[in-house]
């Protein structure tokens, strides 16, 4: 059986996936990104490669693709694919009926809409800050006292939500604690962080395009607060993926690793 | 392919404005002219006695202070240049000529006056504003003619004595037409398949000729053009695509240089410091003046989106397919700087109606002066190679 793997080093979090020769997940991990890209991405994948009986170095694997910020530095990717084909991809081969993603990653937002082929139709991206990425949520639920699975849980029992003014993560962050030293309710704030968000999501979604089918992708996919904020701005239900979707971008490189490796 | 000759000299040049031509120049006595928009014909600074710098800011660390006086919600090219004239990396201009094309360059320019910038060390500095007409009418290239006959040549004439005389802009054209000449042959080699120059060495060799005195960079241009004629690129083409790269204000290389990278040729350059208008040589027709040739050329190329009648609007995008044809590429960049009031607009519309109304894939762009998140333009950029390239394919494909 030949394996191929994908390796998606994010700005927070680095996942490898490895596909056998049908397009079956064999392995997958997610971990901490390390300051090291190469040392990320090495973690990652020889924590996957050990799952799978009969590996023993990513080098065992046939074709590996790397993707994400630090796709450049993953030293034993044959090549490297935009972590935005990549989700494409990998949503597409986990659910082909999805025409348009939300990523929202550590470090950006970024809006996709796909093409029944699983290419990228048009895309857009929040670039310029944090604010409304992993790293937002993170000072967010840092002004908490927080995890973020806490924080998530907390902005779900809100019966309202308290507007949040601030876009930058720092203003933000210290209008949270305004707000709560004013004695206002926790939960509609952290709902209020939420809607601020998913705003930021409609705008990236819209952007590019999306109109229906849309699916929710990265770290920030599984925070439930967000994902019901986001279905309130959008007016529609997102889809869920069977997969984790913080994994699609490293199962979209693996797709594209075993689509490649075959052809080779 | 072997590395080209002059490559890290021109890189060098471009390190500072006050380059090393710049101070050959100044030692032998010439007047330093600065101007930083294509609504100031480069060919007028270039009269005998002077020079055209095309004003940049390399290297700019922060714009602190040109903020404070500027607001924080202008572009960043314009503060760039009024932070640098506060360090004092333009005191070596004999005189600004501006334009009030757009109001935040208008704004920065204001304050070398306001802040007696150069003039502390020069007084007879002088910063002229030339009021640029929106409208390609006759009546308007007659205004323009008269500005800059107001505004550039009577000042130059009146402050430092410099011949402005129909003979004198007659030879200021000779010149500039075969700076022209030379590096339209040299942008005429990236419409080959497999071409002996990269997008970035282009780029290099376009603002060196910008931005250095045209005597002393032309030897220097004429050489690279020979050496070019004759270098043989790498058996396959290094790139996976090709990109026109439109749009608003951009001098630096390493933008080029990063759009390359992600694998997409930059084989045209339309927009400002570029060739694509700015390298067309200028014709003097029967019973023309000199000036009057000047103004009407700067006004009939001139693909600034300041200029809103419906025929420059639609010719905009129709020069862009056109460079697109020409120099077969496979989508279009359009690049903006933030808070330009022209480019962002013009952006968007290109997003709009590139790809249906005329068939060419287009990414926007909205970026800095001084780009710091490269990591994630380098992802757009490489997401739209891939883009392109599937639909590259599926073109083959049928």
């Amino acid at each position: 059986m030949k394996y191929y793997g994908g390796c998606d080093v994010g700005s927070t979090y680095t996942k490898a996936v490895i596909l056998d020769e049908t397009g079956k997940i064999a392995a997958s991990t997610i971990q901490r990104s390390k300051i090291n890209a190469a040392q990320s991405s090495r973690l990652a994948m020889d924590a996957c490669v050990s799952q799978v009986p009969g590996l023993t170095s990513p080098e065992d694997l046939s074709y590996i693709v790397g993707t994400g910020y630090g796709r450049n530095r993953v030293p034993f990717a044959a090549e490297n694919v935009s972590e935005i084909s990549c989700h494409a991809m990998g949503v597409h081969v986990t659910d082909p009926t999805v025409q348009a993603i939300i990523d929202i990653g550590g470090q950006d937002v970024k809006g996709i809409a796909v093409a029944p082929d699983g290419t990228v139709k048009n895309f857009a991206m929040n670039d310029k800050c944090a604010a409304g990425t992993g790293r937002f949520y993170e000072a967010m639920a840092r002004s908490f006292e927080m995890t973020l699975e806490e924080f998530s849980t907390l902005s779900l029992k809100a019966k309202s939500a308290i507007p949040i003014t601030a876009q930058c993560t720092v203003f933000a962050e210290s209008e949270v604690i305004t707000l709560v030293g004013e004695g206002k309710a926790p939960e509609e704030i952290a709902a209020g962080i939420q809607m601020a968000v998913a705003k930021r999501c409609f705008v990236m979604a819209k952007k590019a395009g999306a109109v229906n089918h849309i699916t929710l992708t990265g770290g920030c996919a599984k925070n439930a607060g967000l994902k019901k904020a986001i279905e309130k701005v959008l007016k529609i239900k997102v889809v869920e993926l069977s997969t984790d979707p913080q994994l699609m971008g490293a199962l979209g490189a693996a797709e594209f690793a075993r689509r490649k490796g075959a052809a080779k | 392919m072997k590395d080209l000759k002059y490559r890290i000299f021109f890189e060098e040049l471009l390190t500072d404005v006050k380059n090393e031509l710049v101070d050959r120049a100044l030692d032998d006595g010439k007047l330093a002219l600065g101007y930083s928009c294509y609504y100031v014909p480069e060919v007028l600074l270039n009269l005998d006695g002077c020079f055209s710098v095309r004003m940049r800011a390399p290297g700019i660390a922060d714009t602190a202070i040109a903020t404070y006086y500027m607001s924080e919600k202008t572009c960043t090219y314009s503060r760039s240049l009024l932070e640098r004239a506060i360090e004092g990396g333009f005191n070596f201009l004999s005189a600004l000529i501006s334009t009030e094309t757009c109001g935040m360059m208008h704004r920065s320019h204001e304050h070398f006056e306001m802040l007696h910038l150069v003039s502390d060390v020069n007084d007879r500095f002088f910063v002229s504003h030339i009021d640029s007409p929106f409208v390609t009418k006759d009546y308007a290239v007659k205004h323009y003619e008269r500005q800059l006959q107001k505004h550039v040549l009577d000042k130059l004439s009146d402050v430092y004595g410099v011949d402005t005389s129909e003979e004198k802009l007659l030879r200021a054209i000779e010149k500039h037409n075969e700076v022209c000449r030379v590096v339209t042959a040299i942008g005429d080699l990236r419409k080959q398949e497999n071409p002996p120059i990269t997008g970035y060495e282009f780029h290099l060799i376009e603002l060196v000729s910008e931005c250095c005195p045209q005597d002393l960079i032309l030897p220097y241009l004429k050489e690279t053009l020979e050496e070019l004629q004759t270098r043989q690129p790498d058996e396959t083409p290094w790139y996976r695509v090709r990109v026109v790269l439109g749009g608003g204000e951009n001098d630096d290389p390493a933008f080029t240089k990063m759009i390359e990278d992600a694998g997409a040729f930059v084989v045209a350059d339309r927009y400002c410091f570029g060739s694509l208008p700015g390298r067309e040589e200028i014709t003097v027709r029967e019973g023309e003046t000199a000036l009057g040739a000047i103004a009407r050329h700067y006004i009939d190329t001139n693909q600034c989106p300041r200029f809103m009648n419906p025929e420059k609007v639609q010719g905009r995008k129709q020069y862009l397919k056109q460079l697109a044809d020409d120099y077969h590429a496979d989508g279009l960049i359009v690049q903006q700087m933030k808070f330009c009031e022209y480019w962002e607009y013009e952006r968007m519309y290109c997003q709009q109606v590139m790809e249906p109304d005329y068939g060419l894939p287009c990414m926007g762009i909205e970026k800095e002066y001084v780009n710091v998140s490269t990591g994630q333009l380098r992802t757009r950029f490489q997401a739209f190679v891939e883009a392109l390239e599937i639909k590259k394919l599926q073109k083959k494909e049928g």
